[in-house]
């Protein structure tokens, strides 16, 4: 087992399933409220972090009296952002009484910072919150449906929309001229004469003008 | 402030635009979808009178707000989060992520209505479990209060992103009777293309049969896309179209 370093962000050994709690958690409510739902091990000199997930993502926990009292929770969270190999998670108390240092704590946090910031009304809250992450980090990623690739779609059904666009041709034209020329860079590579083989010339003109023309040119004539 | 988390998007050139002076920046450009127009009035008109920034109104199929060449922002009363209809949800999110390398969600408290004196929102479990499923994709949540608050998060995010040089660069309006109308119709029907990316097609290739020929760097650098985008857009125009593929009607 590794142990941590003096900083308190060096490598730290969490079980699956298990969260690694500062000493400091030991009897509070947030403590209680995760017992008996999930492992929790305690140690000693985890500072800054207050809990770890795992080994790379750890939790730091911004009381009520913390957001009030100004912003010395901001070095916390700057070290955890500075180690490398950590993805800090901030909670955040927000009540009543802290509501209105919220949004400075969320533009610091999670635009300047770029982490992760959710808010909680309590520490019942918070420990479903944490478990809630737990069972996240132990899921396979295939599970998460933000996660799933979308299946692939045809692109023929596309490609007609897309030939539909070009002015002058309509449901009737655009399989015809895809036959002819299978792709779009095939047809808009196509000649005036080549067009003119497959729809009418007025059309042709158009279509080989839609390709063409230099988009900084004047409105199209009505 | 701390430059914020690693940049992992490949190494873009610059839009040939984006050297002016501090002084004569352009002011910075939003697009939201016209359906904000009923729901988010508020932030529409906060972002334009407070904060200075070009709104352009536009058909935005879906996406609630566009803040840059690469982020979307979708904006969920904090209810509509509660009692969300999760198929319907992840569906949007996955059409999202088919278009933008960036997702936000702003989550907004619900406006308290009148004679309505404490529902008090019960945080359920499935919240839960919806907020760490977004977190672990990598869509980043910010939470408001009011539309004003809203649009002061979009406003940050737009400026964030400007720093970062892919602020939108190109100009938003086009003339409905234009080629360039007519070229942004054609770009939109290209597969998992936002309306940003259309719109630099638009303005940053000098024809469309320009843009058709380009190679997957090029395409990267005009309309300021990932390669793996570039490479995507690519061979759908090199695509060999096969009539016996067509779903039978």
């Amino acid at each position: 087992m590794e142990r941590s370093l003096p900083d308190g962000t060096g490598p730290i050994y969490v079980p699956l399933g298990h969260i690694v709690a500062c000493e400091r958690w030991r009897g509070s409510q947030l403590a209680q409220e995760m017992q008996g739902k999930i492992k929790l091990a305690f140690e000693e000199g985890l500072t800054p972090v207050d809990f770890y997930l795992s080994n790379r993502s750890c939790i730091l926990y911004v009381t009520e009296a913390d957001l009030v009292a100004g912003k010395g929770y901001r070095k916390r969270l700057v070290q955890i952002r500075n180690s490398s190999h950590l993805q800090g998670i901030v909670l955040v108390e927000k009540t009543q009484m802290s509501e209105q240092y919220f949004p400075a704590a969320q533009k610091f946090t999670v635009l300047d910072l770029g982490m992760v910031l959710l808010p909680v009304c309590s520490q019942k809250e918070a420990a479903s919150l944490i478990i809630q992450l737990v069972h996240e980090q132990a899921k396979e990623p295939s599970k998460n449906p933000f996660l799933r690739k979308k299946r692939a779609q045809l692109s023929e059904p596309s490609l007609l929309q897309t030939v539909q666009q070009i002015p002058g041709v309509g449901k009737v034209k655009a399989p015809l001229l895809l036959q002819k020329f299978p792709s779009i860079q095939h047809l808009s590579n196509a000649s005036m004469q080549e067009l003119e083989h497959v729809v009418g010339q007025a059309a042709a003109q158009r279509i080989h003008t839609f390709f063409t023309q230099s988009s900084d040119s004047a409105p199209r004539a009505l | 402030s701390v430059a914020c988390c690693s940049s992992s998007r490949p190494c873009l050139a610059e839009p040939h635009n984006s050297f002016h002076l501090p002084q004569e920046r352009k002011r910075t450009h939003i697009l939201v979808d016209s359906r904000e127009i009923t729901s988010g009035s508020e932030v529409i008109s906060s972002l334009r009178a407070i904060h200075g920034l070009e709104v352009e109104v536009c058909p935005l199929n879906g996406c609630d707000y566009i803040v840059s060449n690469r982020m979307v922002v979708e904006r969920r009363s904090k209810s509509e989060m509660l009692n969300i209809n999760k198929n319907k949800f992840i569906d949007q999110i996955q059409h999202l992520q088919s278009m933008f390398e960036r997702i936000c969600m702003i989550v907004e408290k619900d406006r308290a209505k009148p004679g309505d004196t404490s529902r008090m929102f019960r945080r359920t479990k499935s919240y839960d479990s919806l907020l760490t499923a977004l977190i672990s994709a990598g869509i980043r949540i910010l939470f408001s209060s009011c539309p004003e608050e809203t649009a002061e998060l979009l406003k940050e995010l737009s400026l964030l992103e400007q720093r970062k040089n892919v602020g939108i660069q190109v100009p938003t309006v086009v003339n409905a009777n234009s080629h360039k109308w007519d070229a942004l119709q054609f770009y939109l029907s290209i597969p998992n293309i936002s309306y940003i990316t259309a719109l630099n097609m638009c303005h940053q290739f000098p024809s469309v049969k320009k843009m058709v020929n380009s190679s997957p760097q090029e395409l990267s650098m005009c309309a300021q896309v990932t390669h793996q985008k570039a490479e995507e857009i690519h061979s759908y125009i090199h695509y060999s179209f096969d009539l016996q593929m067509l779903p039978k009607p």
